[in-house]
């Protein structure tokens, strides 16, 4: 693994994950019902904005604005943030922003932590590294409680735990709780509500991403279903929130844009059910939310991927709405992505931040049809960036075979007699192999190709000769 | 140089690699865009977007119908404490008085001793003003303050909140035009923790099942006085 930081738990073999998703009958129901779900809540969403079409370009010209101008504005969320008594931390890779968390969590005796859902730290790792320190850490966001117990990674955006069901989460709970649960969903999170209240009375931390930040007022924003976000915000008596740098946005009467969208591109919602505004530390008179505020600023490759075309992926603000469209993503789920960030975003993101050579699969994880930029709130083209990265393989390593494969093709198309007579040949022996217009199984090196997709069958006839026909 | 100086150095220098000459685009202004407003009814419009949300909403006219609505609530769930917060409607309407001698385990903010977190874990339902509402979304703002402090619409399992029809904003947008400082030079700034609640607590984490209250309040209700 060439950066142990990075988005990637480990380079795992994509093709065995994606076979096994596919294999998983329980999985594959999940999946559609989660990813149907969703898309449709996406469509009624956007219908339900008279004019979602211009927001959408609106949101997206301010973020094209701010990253062209992100150092200033960085600059101007640490006033801000400073203002208010809160403490910016600038944090260059995954491992100072660890070693931040931790010298944080150390300086204020805090020994019991509680997070809301973070995308940021899965991607820095944090939760072992505080757990070294001696910090007890506690996910909070009920999907995430489960896989955390179960010792698992998310595999959604918005529900990290689509890839389970009632039993297994029963059984997964019962076995760490020492008590015999019901399977019934509600009973399920009643007893998720009893335990995870012990821990938020005890928590002395609160660890959060932030969806955004306000470079004017020095805001931060979270966005909830469930209210632990409110919890993880109002209880302890230390915030330490840590967003990765494309995550701010100028000015407070922005938020407003994106928020509109976020939660009906996410789940048709009108707005999440929680969206906490928080502007520095508890005030004087106050008698809860956090004494102190600590905003860690996060790049981790960001701004290695701002200095290059791929900036437009810095846009996203991680709705996962892209992954419910994505007819891949809705056969093989998340974790066959291997990365923390997973569907067509993931894998843009995870090659970029952790390697274009180490994850040669994922550009090509796409059918490139443009449901994802469709369905995005920022209209991110995504295909064109999976393009892109198939590109920037190619000048990595374009291997001898294709090489030669490509010298081949181009010298028979100088020929129309040779080509003509190629034609030819490949439609008789290839003709004799179809069924039903897709080859399942081809003779020699092409075999290698119908292992893991159909080739589609020649034309009866070829254009060539229709050409004639029509003309 | 500094760790915050090498940062905003390759940020910076980042930012100048990836721009294409002449094509830095400004600041954009939103005009009208995205604007939807309430129609001609926000009151029903609120209601209406609170009920699809998974809230409760009552339009009422006078303080026994409040009483009314609040007894009613507290009875179907056999509470016992309540826990309220301070000020605005809930002073007007001697809230405090009138629930403790109708028999309630009332506990009010002046009721509150060194440790108030624990009277914050314990209650049974949180009643509380509200900084406005958005007739668009079907929302409810919560500011927090020395009067309203953020647990109480957040840890009891049920919240019901006052609120006068006067405090109906028609969008979300004129919510965020109250505290920006470029929409209002002479605004406010936004308090340390401003709320949007949008219908009760959600999660559907097991087979995507709706299931309510599993952090925040299962319950929300909204009365809507004048
Ligand atoms: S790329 Fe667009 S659709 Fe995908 S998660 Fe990000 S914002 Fe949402």
């Amino acid at each position: 693994m060439t950066n142990m930081n990075y988005a990637q738990h480990e380079h795992h073999d994509f093709l065995n994950a994606s076979a096994e998703a596919l294999a998983d009958p329980t999985l594959q129901k999940a999946l559609v019902r989660l990813t149907d779900t969703l898309m449709a809540g996406n469509r009624k969403g956007y219908a339900a904005l008279a004019d979602s079409s211009d927001l959408r370009d609106h949101a997206k010209r301010i973020k094209e604005h701010t990253l062209a101008h992100l150092d200033e504005y960085l600059v101007q969320l640490e006033m801000s943030v400073h203002k208010l008594g809160g403490k910016v931390h600038w944090a260059a890779t995954a491992e100072e922003a660890r070693k931040i968390v931790v010298a944080i969590a150390q300086a204020a005796k805090c020994r019991h932590a509680v997070k809301s859902k973070s995308m940021t730290s899965e991607e820095i790792h944090l939760n072992p590294a505080l757990e070294k320190a001696g910090v007890e850490v506690t996910e909070t966001d009920f999907g995430e409680y489960i896989i955390q117990v179960a010792g698992e990674r998310p595999s959604h955006l918005v529900a990290p735990a689509v890839h389970h069901t009632r039993e297994s989460v029963a059984r997964v709970l019962s076995q760490h709780l020492g008590e015999t649960l019901s399977d019934d969903p509600k009973a399920l999170a009643m007893v998720g509500r009893r335990v995870l209240r012990e821990k938020f009375r005890r928590a002395d931390l609160g660890i959060t991403g932030a969806n955004f930040a306000v470079a004017e007022t020095g805001t931060i924003v979270l966005v909830t279903n469930e209210g632990n976000g409110r919890l993880t915000t109002t209880v302890p008596r230390v915030h330490v929130a840590i967003m990765g740098i494309e995550k701010v946005i100028p000015r407070f009467n922005d938020l407003p844009v994106f928020l509109k969208l976020l939660a009906r591109a996410a789940t048709g919602q009108t707005l999440s059910v929680y969206t906490t505004i928080i502007t520095g530390p508890r005030q004087p008179g106050e008698v809860d939310g956090p004494e102190e505020f600590h905003l860690v600023l996060l790049d981790n490759g960001r701004s290695k991927v701002l200095a290059t075309p791929f900036r437009e992926s810095l846009q996203c603000i991680r709705c996962g709405a892209c992954l419910n469209a994505c007819p891949v993503y809705r056969r093989i789920g998340g974790h066959a992505y291997g990365g923390v960030y997973s569907g067509p975003i993931g894998s843009i993101l995870t090659p970029l931040f952790d390697s274009v050579a180490e994850n040669p699969h994922l550009p090509h994880v796409s059918s490139l049809c443009g449901a994802c930029q469709a369905a995005c709130p920022v209209k991110i083209n995504i295909p064109h960036m999976l393009i892109g990265l198939r590109e920037l393989q190619h000048a990595h390593k374009p291997s001898r075979l294709e090489r030669w494969a490509y010298q081949l093709w181009s010298m028979v198309l100088c020929r129309p007699r040779l080509y003509h007579w190629a034609i030819w040949a490949a439609r008789v022996i290839l003709g004799r192999r179809a069924k039903a217009g897709w080859i399942d199984q081809m003779p020699g090196p092409g075999a290698e190709w119908t292992k893991i997709r159909d080739f589609p069958a020649p034309a009866a006839m070829p254009f060539r000769e229709r050409w004639k026909e029509l003309s | 140089m500094s760790s915050r100086e090498a940062f905003l150095t390759r940020v910076k220098q980042a930012v100048a690699d990836g721009n294409r000459a002449g094509a830095v685009p400004s600041l954009p202004e939103r005009a009208g865009v995205g604007y939807q407003g309430a129609g001609s009814d926000p009151v029903q419009r609120f209601i209406a977007e609170l009920a699809n949300a998974g809230g409760k909403g009552y339009v009422v006219s006078d303080v026994d119908a409040v009483m009314q609505t609040i007894q009613s609530i507290v009875q179907a769930h056999n509470a016992r404490r309540i826990l309220l917060s301070r000020g605005g409607l809930i002073d007007q309407f001697a809230l405090p008085h009138k629930l403790k001698d109708a028999g309630f385990d009332v506990q009010t903010l002046d009721d509150m001793q060194a440790n108030p977190q624990e009277d914050f874990f314990h209650a049974d339902i949180g009643i509380t003003n509200v900084h406005r509402l958005i007739a668009e979304t079907g929302t409810v703002v919560m500011a927090s303050q020395p009067n309203e402090p953020r647990s109480v619409s957040l840890l009891p399992p049920v919240h019901i909140c006052l609120a006068e029809r006067s405090q109906i904003l028609p969008d979300l947008f004129n919510l965020f035009d109250l505290f920006s400082p470029t929409a209002t030079p002479d605004r406010s700034l936004p308090p340390s923790c401003l709320t949007l609640i949008t219908g009760p607590s959600k999660t559907g984490d097991i087979e995507l099942k709706l299931v309510t209250g599993v952090h925040g309040p299962g319950e929300l209700h909204v009365i809507v006085c004048g």
